[in-house]
């Protein structure tokens, strides 16, 4: 009940009159404007919200499979092979969950690179975000797997790659899809990072759509709650519907290793 | 610098096939995000494109308050800020060091049309002028309810005193005298930022001394007011019961509505009392905070924002056209149409319409005479700290006294000072 209780409020919000919703009351709207104030979010500023929908999805998508391949990747590789560079990549890897990322050399970095308000490059600083995490969580789920398997396919005659997806890989389906749940709503749901490394017309993110309806003067609160719905609606489904593979991957990535 | 070189050469190269066709060119511009600022903008742009088909406009949104500040900052620093940015003038405009991120408008034809008082506040250090005015100035002084002044018996006060006392009346009928709303923390400066006349009606050089470090707001009786003033309506209890959550929106409900009697707030809140209760619109009418002499009655005054272009612009030449038209009369005229009349817009052969809403007829003769209009501080000088809104809203909780809030005030203005590197702090 209090968990569905916020969502009543936005869904009641996002149903009355600019009058009506400026009162804050958690109250039933006495004129249904639903439909209307559907199309007007939808229309805004030559249909900003669908390319906003759009944009967020690849951003998302990407991320989100890199993430999963190369925080595998890594995290077997740091597991399984014992090497002096092993706590070279750690201290890395601390630094880069630790240490709060500078926004204007990165701006500049991604400006010589070319990579500056384009979506591929959004995606990268998005992995670049999410990369320590994905390899921590891989890491301590590959402890929980017998070495043994690996030597197993290998005397099949499994070649490195072949163990790597064929074998390991199918094994990590439970912290692959926390990953998956946990990155794919960060980074929908992220506002700083589009709005400073994204800027442009054509590079709207979900998040930022939210602008148009509301300033510090002057907000229409009936279409931010509408679009604050509609915005919500795709990362409140991957949570209903992953809800217990999020716990089950959490716990049993929780191993130490 | 290289850019700004840069760019004078390309203005040059422009400027000497200027007359041949010019390529179609979109002027990419960076706004608030205010549904005003949006509706002029799309006004001005449509009539622009209209004029020169070859140029377009593509309007962008940002978020206002501290994080636009950190956005257009990391934009210009960057070279990212496209071709026309829209923000703050006076201190703010000061701290986006406009000498090297924003292009020069001193020769802008348009200047001649923009009163001095508003070159004043966007131009740069080094003399030149920076920006050109957008939207209408607002004052900063106390919206009341006409309704419920004429069912008191109310005359609209013209000192301080005055003033407590129409509260006095106001309380006993059982209304709230002074809608108050700490849940948007920048609606509670008004107290101090709008008593700004009263302070250089006495002190006529502190600006220049606060500025300079010679006076503060704390040893300052005159400055000392405005923090009084907050605490004197606080003990008084003459707040809503729900001051510390209510929002800006419910303050303009409440003083449309006859629920309170005054709320102090800048003009521009006409624009969402039109939005949210415009069958009150006329209900509400406006005076200048009231200081502690009737004599010297004023109206503290913002500047509106400005347009700037950025000096990494790729299309100067374009956007300054633009500039130009929008300080315009025709311009001028085209953002009332618009968003309607809140407000003198400082651009000469611009008139407002006959039928302003009452509130807005109400603050007009403070323009018209001389001497009755002061700009406020952030105006005339550079320093604001950014944590008055905190501090007047301890002050308007009576979680500090007003004097330890002006002290802490000041420590607060002393980080900005020396980042801006003035002299004596």
């Amino acid at each position: 009940m209090i968990f569905i209780l916020p969502f009543v409020y936005i869904l009641l919000m996002a149903v009355k009159t600019k009058q009506e919703a400026a009162l804050f009351l958690f109250a039933w709207p006495s004129e249904w404007r639903a439909w209307e104030n559907l199309v007007e979010v939808v229309q805004t500023r030559n249909y900003m919200l669908l390319l906003a929908y759009f944009n967020s999805t690849v951003i998302t998508l990407g991320a989100v499979t890199l993430l999963v391949i190369f925080g595998a990747m890594v995290g077997y590789v740091l597991q399984r092979r014992r090497s002096p560079w092993n706590r070279v990549v750690y201290v890395f890897l601390l630094i880069g969950l630790m240490v709060p990322p500078a926004v204007v050399p990165t701006i500049w970095v991604l400006q010589n690179l070319g990579l500056f308000k384009t979506i591929h490059g959004m995606i990268l600083i998005q992995v670049a975000y999410g990369l320590s995490f994905a390899v921590l969580l891989y890491r301590s789920f590959i402890a929980s797997i017998p070495r043994a398997l690996d030597e197993a396919a290998i005397i099949d005659g499994a070649r490195p790659w072949q163990v790597f997806f064929r074998v390991i890989l199918p094994l990590l389906k439970p912290v692959t899809v926390t990953l998956i749940v946990v990155q794919s709503v960060a980074i929908f749901n992220d506002f700083t990072n589009p709005l400073y490394y994204l800027p442009g017309r054509e590079n709207v993110t979900v998040q930022l759509t939210l602008f148009n309806f509301q300033s510090q003067f002057q907000s229409q609160y009936n279409l931010l709650f509408m679009n604050i719905l509609l915005v919500t609606i795709p990362p409140l489904l991957v949570f209903v519907f992953c809800n217990r593979q999020i716990v089950a991957g959490m716990t049993s990535g929780g191993v130490k290793g | 610098m290289k850019t700004l070189r840069g760019n004078a050469a390309l203005a040059a190269a422009v400027a000497l096939v200027a007359g041949t066709a010019e390529a179609e060119t979109t002027l990419s511009v960076l706004l608030d995000g205010n549904a005003d600022t949006n509706a002029m903008m799309e006004a001005l742009a449509a009539a622009f494109t209209a004029r020169n088909p070859d140029i377009t406009l593509e309007l962008e949104n940002r978020p206002g308050g501290s994080e636009g500040d950190n956005v257009v900052k990391t934009r210009l620093a960057t070279g990212e800020a496209g071709d026309i940015i829209q923000y703050n003038s006076g201190s703010l405009f000061q701290a986006l060091n406009p000498v090297s991120t924003l292009a020069d408008l001193t020769d802008l034809p348009a200047q001649d049309n923009i009163l001095d008082s508003f070159k004043s506040v966007v131009t740069a250090p080094d003399g030149t002028v920076r920006g050109i005015p957008f939207g209408p100035a607002m004052g900063g002084g106390v919206y009341y309810n006409i309704p419920l002044y004429e069912e008191l018996g109310l005359s609209i006060p013209r000192t301080w005193d005055e003033f407590m006392a129409n509260n006095a009346k106001v309380a006993e009928a059982g209304r709230v005298p002074v809608a108050t709303t700490f849940g948007d923390t920048w609606t509670s400066q008004l107290f101090v930022l709008g008593d700004f006349y009263n302070v250089l009606a006495e002190v006529p050089t502190f600006a220049e001394d606060y500025t300079a470090n010679r006076a503060k707001f704390a040893t300052t009786p005159a400055a000392l007011r405005g923090f009084e003033h907050l605490q004197e309506i606080f003990e008084a209890g003459y707040m809503n019961r729900d001051f510390g959550v209510a929002t800006f929106e419910d303050g303009m409900r409440m003083v449309a509505t006859g629920e309170a009697a005054h709320y102090p707030m800048l003009t521009f809140a006409m624009a969402t009392v039109r939005q949210n209760t415009p069958e009150h619109i006329d209900d509400l009418g406006y005076f200048a905070l009231p200081g502690p002499s009737a004599d010297r009655n004023g109206l503290t005054v913002w500047m509106p924002a400005a347009l700037y272009i950025p000096a990494a612009s790729q299309n100067i030449e374009a956007a300054r056209k633009f500039l130009d038209f929008v300080a315009s009369p025709e311009g001028c005229r085209i953002m009332i149409e618009a968003v309607g009349a809140t407000g003198p817009y400082l651009i000469e052969g611009c008139e407002l319409p006959a039928d302003v809403p009452r509130s807005v007829a109400d603050m007009l003769p403070y323009f018209e005479q001389d001497g009755r209009t002061a700009p406020a501080l952030e105006f005339l000088s550079p320093i604001k700290g950014p944590a008055l809104e905190q501090i007047t809203v301890e002050v308007g909780s009576g979680i500090r006294s007003a004097a330890e809030g002006a002290a802490l005030y000041d420590q607060d203005v002393e980080k900005q000072a020396r980042q801006l590197g003035l002299p004596n702090w």
